[in-house]
């Protein structure tokens, strides 16, 4: 099936670009990769009056020091060049985390700012045009009316970005550039709890770099999936801190894939940071949990399976980390 | 706004040919390169990224998804199809190990497979089991189970200097 009708602009700069974006009567689209926005056109849930190709922006391109010991990475940077960035290698959690994605063919395309603008998914969305039409439109279609939680007021679908979860726990921040200017802000702060507007980029506004603070002494990352590559993620966790013997300074537990946005866990890393590393705090913090998750009965699996995974999740990473440590 | 998809005339150059089409933006790679190219080897499977049947080589010589790229992205660039491997009627070493171990069965997801393999191959000299699984992942043969497939691309591991 053809893609829906639409005008393809391939803009030399990025100031060129960041005009189109201000200027653009009806709905303009970046698109880099093209693995999801690409993909989300075909299953008709796009469908924008011009895709702006930012892909070989020059702007947007490349990982290079920056002061104080942070590393700035492009965001049209391909996720398999990040992969094996010699810059890179001092943050082995990300490149982990950036390993995990989909397939080899689909991180020969896909690049960071695309993963971390990735749309949110959900099991009555993501279907065919024909499937969605049997039960008609939702929120995400302009209609008040949410079929995945029928008494939700606002669209439920989740965040399926591997890469968020690990860059938030580092500390990420993100640059988003319009015509007017910049403005940084922690990717942490980045996204909503609205699947529609999921994120805070606004319609003129273009991602164009991530920043990120010193590596941390240790981190993991863990990643519960159907299959190793190609699927969607059930659930993921990434954990970054300072480990010592069982105390633990600097602790970030951050969940993705379960909600609407990635989720930094408050309660968990209170009880860690004041009872260290012990088996009696991992299974507190793994307890607590579940109740900073908010609702959880979008895509693949049931809830009661969520709320094991999100346990096994912390419980998983903590031992990790106390792991990464002996 | 109502949009029109306005035609465009662009270059593409597949296998060291460069052809002039006219594409509209509705179109992928894998339209132009099975429609006005006429090049057939290249095949659709789920249209979505997915199975991997539609992968080609980009100019670096790594695995692209002809069917997630439009068309006029590659506007001025060059790609390698499974029609472009062999050279002087002799098979690449990868096509030939394919035949020598059978690591084929109903075909239709070969190409794909072949060209994902290249792009590996390409990618590097001596890869490992996991730089294998790897760059395998990403493609679907729903036939062999992936075995006689692995013992092909091992093969030409081997037999490399």
């Amino acid at each position: 099936m053809h893609l829906p009708a639409h005008e393809f602009v391939k803009p030399a700069t990025l100031a060129e670009g960041l005009s189109l974006l201000q200027s653009a009567a009806g709905e303009i689209k970046p698109v880099a990769g093209g693995t999801d926005v690409i993909y989300n056109m075909r299953g008709r849930l796009f469908q924008p009056d011009v895709l702006l190709s930012v892909r070989e922006l020059p702007e947007l391109q490349g990982v290079r020091s920056a002061a104080g010991g942070r590393m700035r990475l492009g965001a049209g940077s391909r996720l398999t060049d990040l992969e094996r960035s010699p810059e890179l290698a001092a943050y082995p959690m990300l490149v982990r985390a950036l390993r995990s994605v989909a397939s080899r063919h689909v991180r020969n395309m896909a690049t960071l700012g695309g993963n971390l603008c990735l749309d949110t998914r959900c099991w009555y969305t993501n279907q065919t045009a024909e499937w969605r039409q049997a039960k008609g439109p939702c929120l995400k279609n302009g209609v008040n009316v949410c079929h995945a939680i029928q008494s939700s007021e606002v669209c439920v679908a989740l965040n399926a970005s591997d890469i968020a979860p690990a860059l938030i726990a580092h500390g990420a921040r993100v640059t988003l550039a319009c015509a007017d200017g910049e403005r940084e802000l922690l990717l942490a702060d980045f996204y909503t709890d609205d699947g529609v507007a999921h994120t805070l980029r606004r319609a003129d506004e273009l991602m164009v770099a991530v920043t990120l603070p010193p590596p941390p002494a240790d981190a993991v990352f863990v990643k519960e999936t159907a299959r190793k590559g190609n699927d969607f993620s059930y659930g993921v966790i990434a954990a970054a801190g300072e480990v010592a013997g069982e105390l633990v300074t600097g602790l970030t537990l951050v969940m993705g894939s379960l909600t609407t946005r990635p989720v930094s866990l408050v309660e968990p890393v209170r009880l860690i940071a004041t009872q260290g590393l012990t088996d009696t705090a991992i299974a507190a913090a793994a307890a607590a949990t579940r109740e900073e998750l908010g609702a959880l009965t979008n895509l693949y699996t049931p809830a009661a399976y969520k709320s094991t995974l999100a346990r096994a999740l912390v419980t998983e990473a903590l031992q990790r980390l106390r792991g990464a440590a002996a | 706004m109502n949009t029109v998809a306005k035609r465009q005339v662009m270059s593409l150059t597949v296998n060291g040919d460069t052809y002039e089409v006219l594409v509209s933006p509705r179109q992928t790679l894998l339209d132009v390169i099975r429609g006005p190219i006429g090049l057939r080897g290249t095949k659709e499977g789920c249209a979505t990224g997915t199975c991997g049947v539609c992968t080609i080589n980009n100019e670096q010589g790594e695995a692209l998804l002809s069917c997630l790229t439009p068309a006029l992205e590659w506007d001025g660039k060059s790609v390698t199809t499974v029609e472009g491997l062999e050279a002087d009627g002799e098979l690449a070493p990868i096509q030939q190990a394919f035949v020598e171990f059978g690591a084929v069965q109903c075909g239709f997801c070969t190409p794909g497979v072949i060209m994902s393999a290249q792009g590996l191959l390409n990618s590097f000299h001596k890869p490992s089991e996991d730089d294998i699984n790897d760059g395998m992942a990403g493609v679907l043969c729903r036939c062999t189970g992936h075995i006689k497939v692995k013992d092909a691309i091992r093969d030409v591991v081997k037999k490399r200097a």
